[in-house]
């Protein structure tokens, strides 16, 4: 389809999945919870043509983190699919099943925020030093580097 | 300190060596604007051809290292490497704020904050971005340092003695 595409058309077929927003012109944010996402994804993509990712952006806010995947089609309207996960052990399955781009954004997020996508191809470091070390994600907000943890690169030497 | 005197094709060596200086530019991180007034430099605008100077694309030819912005972790080890790839004599340039401390991510947490950290400075270029003529400016003020250090025999006469470190280059090397 490319006509446009407003937000009563969503709203009518996405009310099962969470409740829809228009949150600015172009844009509609659905929120799901984390069970329901692959289905949201694959109803949007079937049903309006939201076939393309965009990008996962994940938010610390700091009650819990969120991962918002935005998606848009044709008709260059974007719809963001939020979540809220819990801080203690976020996992969330992996959409690179259906969005294989997905895959290296969610590398990204588990770098940073430390969240855990079940089913991912290969979760290895991307962005991070390879001797970062674990269980250490700089982008939580209660995150503070500890003075006395080597974090990588080169120790303090004379030259 | 006693200086031996150069053989004649020891001074042949510094003589080319100074008038065509080789270039290899490494990006440990920046922003690109200070890559983007090297390739400045390189047009004809500014020609730095014309000093003899050559950019080239793997440091084992290069004879002067510029290391344009600050230094992630990711990238200390690299550039260490880099830097251990080139032939001696081997000289340094620093490029811009982010080459001299950090500039605007000093203190981030996957931040060196300096590039002297990793290797040895030898000239350090103020500006972010230092323009063209100040890239040129440095490197022919890195020229200089070369033909004085060539009169010395090394670059130890202009290390400020510091109490209890090693005072050779040669013998630094990353710490596991």
């Amino acid at each position: 389809m490319t006509g446009p595409l407003t937000l009563d058309m969503v709203a009518g077929k996405m009310k099962d999945f969470g409740v829809t927003e228009q949150v600015r012109r172009n844009r509609i944010r659905i929120t799901t919870t984390p069970d329901t996402v692959h289905d949201t994804i694959r109803t949007v993509q079937a049903m309006f043509g939201f076939d393309r990712l965009i990008t996962i952006s994940a938010v610390d806010n700091s009650r819990t983190l969120e991962l918002v995947y935005h998606l848009t089609g044709p008709h260059r309207m974007v719809v963001s699919i939020a979540v809220e996960l819990p801080r203690d052990l976020p996992a969330i399955s992996t959409v690179s099943d259906i969005l294989p781009p997905a895959a290296i954004y969610e590398r990204q997020i588990h770098d940073l925020f430390g969240i855990v996508f079940p089913g991912h191809p290969g979760l290895a470091r991307i962005v991070l030093n390879e001797d970062w070390p674990d269980n250490e994600y700089p982008l939580r907000k209660d995150w503070k580097p500890n003075p006395d943890t080597f974090y990588g690169g080169i120790k303090g030497e004379k030259i | 300190m006693t200086v031996p005197a150069a053989g004649l094709s020891q001074r042949l060596v510094n003589w080319a060596r100074l008038k065509s200086p080789w270039i290899t530019v490494y990006n440990s991180g920046a922003c690109n604007a200070c890559d983007i007034e090297i390739i400045a430099c390189l047009m004809p605008r500014f020609d730095i051809e014309r000093f003899g100077i050559l950019v080239k694309g793997s440091p084992r030819h290069a004879d002067i290292l510029i290391v344009t912005g600050h230094v992630t972790l990711k990238q200390a080890s690299r550039l260490r490497r880099v830097w251990e790839q080139m032939p001696e004599p081997k000289y340094v340039i620093a490029m811009g704020a982010c080459g001299a401390s950090g500039g605007v991510f000093h203190g981030l947490y996957h931040m060196m904050d300096s590039v002297d950290k990793v290797i040895p400075i030898d000239v350090y270029v103020a500006g972010c971005p230092p323009r063209p003529d100040e890239i040129i400016n440095a490197v022919v003020t890195c020229l200089n340092l070369l033909k004085e250090d060539a009169a010395h025999g090394g670059k130890e006469w202009r290390k400020k003695a510091v109490p209890g470190t090693s005072m050779d280059t040669k013998t630094s090397r990353v710490i596991p």
